[in-house]
This record gives structure tokens, C-alpha cells and sequence, in this order.
């Protein structure tokens, strides 16, 4: 056999694993505790090394250091779009169940990543801009996002049958992925035309190893922690979903013991 | 008969009996407009600066008000029911029935715009950049926004909705068409402004039909 | 040898429309599950069940409107899905009657005849005349009765059975409760289409609340109660 027919056959066995609510519970049981760690221990060493170890910057001093939260968050926000809308599309081509529920429980994850990166961004702007919103390219595709993310989540809300919300919240995040690209560029254009150019000017000097490393740090941290919660919410939409069969019956009255 | 002639024609002769639905959107949209001059101070020239913009956004709201009911009555007759059995492509007859439903409303608003330019004062080659404008750009707003009605069909109270989730996809649109009117007004050139808008509405007019037909596959069971 | 050939392709130009193993949920639900129907020409089958018993989703089901949870619909032996072949052979007439209230009755059958492809104005007179509505002809849908519309919903699904007749017929009729708010004579009207529509090879699913024993279909029909097929939930 070569290495490429058995890594297939491993991914085929996973997805097939993964598809099943019940054995995607049983995984997450114990991938949720790993995930959760690994984000802790990554946060905390990331973390000490931002606030205490990183020198402060020339222009900015003490306060670029927030760029430890918003960078991370901002580009959370945009890996978790695309998680979901993979996830989407998978569960409208191949009807997937567990597709769907990973698709729902990254909207709210994912339009919480985008609001903490806005809210940063415009705490980060006051000392810097001298206001706490301006029209930047990269401020207002962050909101036009977070208003995706409400999209999605508000036609899941809005449907009573189950298998229809989710099909419905699917199309909308898939539809997204496709006007998402588009949206991002024509903003561009409009703010260079409206505003010259901000203080992030391109080729500007590049971060120093003892800056980057805590920022990669955080970034490993905060996708952890994506999966970690993503784990959770979905280990707890599967319960919710499957409350009527016997192994969640039975995997309660365990619990209850 | 070609299956979105058919449509096309069918939506027209709906429209022709309710001419209700018919007139709404533009009187709603001049309205729009003309409530602007009441909450802004009163100078010429400031109207004069804005007016295409205002004209815009009353023109997307506009769109947006005659969404609700693109599929909503079809599909509580069960005549949508009846499309989505048939054999003819459900794609070419929802695309029929959108342009239908843009040459209800865009078209309509985009004739009339010249006039509230008027009423704005806005020099007169500004009008025609307008006017193009709306021309090339209210039909994306109508395919895009049908994809957000064939979501919502089977919502009792599905207009908020639509709002929610069609009001950011329109945003590029309606950059590139107010973009082109300040561009003019600087005494720039405006094609780029205009390919972008070509560009958006070939998209749009390829990938709207297929997503509607499936949208409306997958809510209506 | 080519007997046995002959038979087998007869067995297979029978049976049109099969079900296997179909399982419905709705809301957490499960309506039924574990049912196999099989429709072949000249058959009637009648789906019967208490109110909510899912006779209405079994239909939507077997008509490609839905899709089962679980379990596969065949159409000549093909799946349902995208299945030009089937769409073109089978009519629908459901709860909602599919017609227009701004047109009038003869301009909503008029336009299902262009679907078909077909412009025979006399065509349009006959099918209201069989249904004994032609003098609602120019009246707008609106204004008709629900009984009248009822019978203009089946005027219409005569219609497209005869106009495609000379491409690919509309074999399969699939009725969601058609005799509610119809009246006697119209009742017995739509019962001799539907045995004329048997008789000529075709197939019709249907649900009725009432038996269908002492109706022209008693001999065509094979029942199918949904309760013993009830959900465990």
C-alpha cells in the first residue's frame, strides 16, 4: 500500500467517525479537555511574554501591546467564517448532520471573535487616531462581517423545522463566502478614496522576533480555544439535538450517577 | 414558449391586476428622498452634494420593501409547489420572474430618479451618471436580494429578516454606484466604477438562479 | 428464454414509483418509519392514517417535494432526485390549489398549457366543461368558491395529462385529500376520472380520510395505513 492510499483511507475513517453525532460526542470528550489545555498553557505563556518581556514600541509605547488581543481576533474572525462555511457546504453536498452543527456553533464563536476585535481596534484607535472609530477599510469589513455572522445566526433562529433552519443558515454562510471577497475589496477602494493612508503604512517597519513571537503565541492560543469552545457547544447542540435516542438517555443517566 | 418569457410574461399580467403592488415601490422610494431636505439645514449646496446618495439609499430601501412578496404569495397558493414539480428548469422560471419583479421596481425608480435629481438640484450631467448607475446596478440588487426572499419564503414575518441578511450583500453595489457620482463630481473618469458594477450584476445574473431554485428546494418541504 | 426477457421487461414498465424503508421526522417527531410502497400502472394506492398520522409528508415525499430522513424513493428505478423523467410524468394536486387569484380560471389552465408547450384553446373550454365549470371560465379565481376551485385545481391537472400526452403522458396523479369541499356530483366526477385514468395505465397515490370501499376505485386501490407504521417516539 502506498503512504497516499493510507493517509486517504485514515481521513475517510475520520470523516465517516466524525459524522456519526454519537461518535463525534465520544471524540469530543476527549478532544475538549486537550484543546482547552493547550489554549491555557499557549495563553499564558503568550501572554507573559507580551505584556512583560516584548519591549514596548518607539511610537506607540505600552499601548500597541493590545495588538496581543486584537490581531488574534481579527484573524479568528475570518478562519472561523471560513470553518463554517466549509462545514455548510459539506452538509448541503454530502447531508451531513454533524457539518450543520459545526456550522451553527461557529456563528455566535465567530461573531464574538469579530466584535472583541472590533472593540479592541477602536480602544487601540483613541490614543492612536485620536477617535474611537474611523472609516478604515479593515474597521468596516470587520462590521460588515459581524452583520454576516448576525445573518447566519438569525435564520437559524428564524425557522422552527430543524433541518430546514439549518439548511437555510447553510446557504446564507455559503452565499457569504462568495460576496465576502467582494465586499472586502469594494470597501477598500472606497475608504483609499475617501481617507489617505492610516498610520499602518504598507512595508512599514517589520515586527522584531521578540513582538512576533508572543503574537504567534496568542494566535496558536486563540484557535485552541475556538476549538475548544467549538467542542463544547457542539458536544452540547448533539445532546440537545439526539435527546430522544438511547445513547444520550443513556449517557445521562451515567452522568447522574 | 421559453420557460422564462413565460414567467416573465405571466408576472407582468400578475402585476397588471394589482397595480397596487405595482406602484408602491416608487412612490415609497420618492418619499424616501424627499424626506431627507426636511432633516438636513437648508443649503443648496449641500443637497446638491448628498442628493446622489440619498437617491441610493431610498433606491435600495425601495428594493428591499418590494422583496417580501416576490415568492411569499406564490408560495402560499402553492403555485410555487407546482413550479418546483414541474419539468421546465425551476432556474430559468424564478429568473424570469425576478426581472419581471426588477422591471417592476428598479426600472421604474431608475426612470423617475432624473426627476428627484431635479428637485435636488443636481447639475445635469451628474444625472445621467445617476441614471446609469441605477440602470447597471438595481438589477444585482434585486437578484441578490430574491436569494434572501427564496431563504425566507416559509417565514410568516420573514421582512426583518430579509433586511437583516440582505442589507450588507448590498453594500458593494451601492459603494460602486454612489462611488461613480463623487468620482464625476471631482471630474474623474467613472468606467472602472461602471465595469465593477457590469461585473457584479454578470455574477450576480449567473449565480442568483441556481442559488434561489435550491434555496427555495430546500425550505419549501 | 426471451419469455422470461418478455415478462421481466413488462414487471420493470409496471412498477413505477417504489419506496424503501422511508423514515420521517418532524420537529422531534418521528412521524413513521420502516415503509415500503411500491406503485405500479393501474394502481391505486390510498395512504390512510389519523390526523397527523404524517399522510401528507408520506406524499410530499414520494413527489420529490421533501425528503425522507432516511431510506430512498425510486422513480422507474432511478433515484428522485433531479429526475426530469419524473417530473415530467406526474401531476400534483395538493392542499394548496396552485392557482392564481388575479387570473381568471381560464388564463391560470392557459398558462399550464404553455408550460406544456401546447396552444389548443378548445382543449382549455373541454377540461372546464369535464369538471362541469365552464361557466366560471372568466371569472378571476378569486371569486370562485372553494369547491370551484377544487374542481379548476383538477381541471387543471386533466389538462396537463392530456397536453403532454403526445411526448411523455403524466402516468403518476399524486392527490392530497382531492374530495375535501367538493360535493357529491363532484366527488362522483373526479372518481371517473381518476378510474379512466387507472384504466388507461396510469398510477394514482392518494390520501383520503374516508375507506374508499364503496367508491369506482374500490377495485384499483391497495391501502397503506400509516399507523402501523407509527413512529417509536
Amino acid at each position: 500500500m502506498n503512504p497516499v492510499s493510507i493517509i486517504w483511507k485514515f481521513l475517510v475513517t475520520v470523516y465517516h467517525r466524525l459524522g456519526s453525532p454519537r461518535e463525534f460526542y465520544q471524540i469530543a470528550q476527549y478532544t475538549t479537555p486537550i484543546f482547552g489545555l493547550l489554549s491555557l498553557v499557549l495563553f499564558v505563556c503568550g501572554a507573559y511574554l507580551g505584556l512583560f518581556q516584548a519591549p514596548a514600541d518607539y511610537q506607540q509605547g505600552d499601548s500597541f501591546r493590545i495588538i496581543y488581543v486584537h490581531v488574534p481576533a481579527a484573524w479568528l474572525s475570518l478562519f472561523v467564517y471560513m470553518v463554517m462555511a466549509t462545514a455548510a457546504a459539506i452538509g448541503i453536498i454530502w447531508r451531513m448532520k454533524m457539518a450543520f452543527v459545526v456550522a451553527i456553533c461557529s456563528a455566535p464563536l465567530g461573531a464574538v471573535f469579530t466584535a472583541l476585535a472590533l472593540i479592541t481596534g477602536s480602544i487601540w484607535g483613541k490614543p492612536i487616531w485620536g477617535t474611537w472609530w474611523t472609516w478604515d477599510a479593515r474597521l468596516t469589513s470587520e462590521l460588515i462581517l459581524l452583520f454576516l455572522y448576525f445573518g447566519v445566526m438569525a435564520t437559524y433562529h428564524a425557522f422552527e423545522e430543524r433541518k430546514t433552519a439549518e439548511k437555510a443558515m447553510a446557504m446564507l454562510a455559503i452565499i457569504g463566502v462568495v460576496i465576502v471577497p467582494i465586499i472586502h475589496y469594494s470597501v477598500e477602494w472606497w475608504s483609499s478614496l475617501h481617507q489617505g493612508a492610516t498610520i499602518f503604512a504598507e512595508g512599514g517597519p517589520r515586527m522584531p522576533a521578540d513582538m512576533l513571537t508572543p503574537l504567534i503565541l496568542m494566535i496558536l492560543s486563540f484557535m485552541f480555544f475556538y476549538g475548544y469552545a467549538l467542542f463544547l457547544s457542539a458536544q452540547n447542540k448533539v445532546l440537545l439535538n439526539e435527546r430522544k435516542s438511547q445513547w444520550v438517555k443513556a449517557a445521562i443517566s451515567a452522568a447522574e450517577k | 414558449m421559453n420557460t422564462l418569457l413565460l414567467y416573465f410574461k405571466r408576472e407582468w399580467q400578475l402585476l397588471f391586476r394589482n397595480t397596487g403592488a405595482l406602484i408602491q415601490p416608487l412612490v415609497f422610494f420618492i418619499i424616501i428622498a424627499l424626506l431627507f431636505p426636511f432633516s438636513l439645514p437648508a443649503e443648496i449646496t449641500l443637497l446638491q452634494k448628498i442628493g446622489g446618495g440619498i437617491i441610493w439609499v431610498a433606491a435600495v430601501l425601495a428594493s428591499l420593501l418590494s422583496l417580501e412578496n416576490m415568492f411569499q404569495s406564490d408560495y402560499q397558493d402553492g403555485t410555487l409547489e407546482q413550479a418546483i414539480i414541474h419539468q421546465r428548469s425551476l432556474e430559468m422560471a424564478m429568473l424570469g420572474k425576478v426581472l419581471a419583479h426588477w422591471s417592476a421596481t428598479g426600472l421604474f425608480l431608475t426612470v423617475f430618479s432624473p426627476l428627484l435629481c431635479l428637485t435636488f438640484n443636481i447639475p445635469s450631467e451628474q444625472i445621467w451618471v445617476l441614471f446609469f448607475g441605477l440602470l447597471l446596478g438595481t438589477p444585482s440588487l434585486t437578484l441578490i436580494g430574491a436569494v434572501g426572499a427564496a431563504i425566507t419564503v416559509t417565514l410568516r414575518r420573514g421582512g426583518v429578516l430579509i433586511a437583516i441578511i440582505i442589507l450588507p450583500l448590498y453594500i458593494p453595489v451601492l459603494i460602486f454606484g454612489a462611488g461613480m457620482l463623487s468620482q464625476s463630481a471631482q471630474g474623474l473618469e467613472i468606467t472602472s466604477q461602471l465595469y465593477t458594477l457590469a461585473a457584479i450584476f454578470v455574477l450576480a445574473i449567473t449565480l442568483a438562479p441556481f442559488a434561489i431554485a435550491s434555496a427555495l428546494r430546500a425550505t419549501i418541504n | 428464454m426471451t419469455a422470461l426477457a418478455a415478462t421481466h421487461k413488462t414487471d420493470s414498465d409496471q412498477c413505477l414509483l417504489q419506496g424503501h424503508d422511508l423514515h420521517c421526522v418532524r420537529g422531534e417527531r418521528s412521524l413513521f418509519t420502516g415503509i415500503n410502497v411500491t406503485v405500479n400502472r393501474g394502481q391505486c394506492l390510498h395512504i390512510v392514517g389519523a390526523n397527523g398520522s404524517g399522510k401528507t409528508s408520506l406524499l410530499r415525499i414520494l413527489c420529490g417535494l421533501s425528503s425522507a430522513d432516511s431510506g430512498t424513493v425510486l422513480w422507474r428505478k432511478q433515484p428522485l432526485a433531479n429526475n426530469v423523467d419524473f417530473n415530467a410524468s406526474t401531476a400534483y394536486v395538493g392542499h394548496k390549489d396552485g392557482l392564481k387569484n388575479e387570473l381568471t380560471a381560464i388564463e391560470n389552465l392557459r398558462f399550464q398549457q404553455q408550460l406544456e408547450g401546447i396552444n389548443d384553446e378548445q382543449a382549455l373550454d373541454d377540461c372546464l366543461a369535464q369538471l362541469k365549470i365552464l361557466y366560471c371560465a372568466d371569472l378571476s379565481a378569486q371569486a370562485l368558491s372553494f369547491g370551484q376551485r377544487r374542481r379548476l385545481a383538477f381541471a387543471r391537472l386533466l389538462l396537463s395529462s392530456k397536453a403532454s400526452s403526445k411526448t411523455s403522458s403524466k402516468v403518476l396523479w399524486i392527490l392530497d385529500e382531492p374530495f375535501t369541499g367538493i360535493d357529491i356530483h363532484g366527488r362522483a366526477l373526479i372518481e371517473d376520472l381518476c378510474v379512466q385514468h387507472l384504466s388507461d395505465g396510469g398510477a394514482i397515490v392518494m390520501t383520503h380520510h374516508q375507506s374508499l370501499d364503496q367508491s369506482g376505485l374500490a377495485k384499483y386501490r391497495s391501502e397503506l395505513n400509516l399507523e402501523a407504521h407509527g413512529g417509536n417516539l
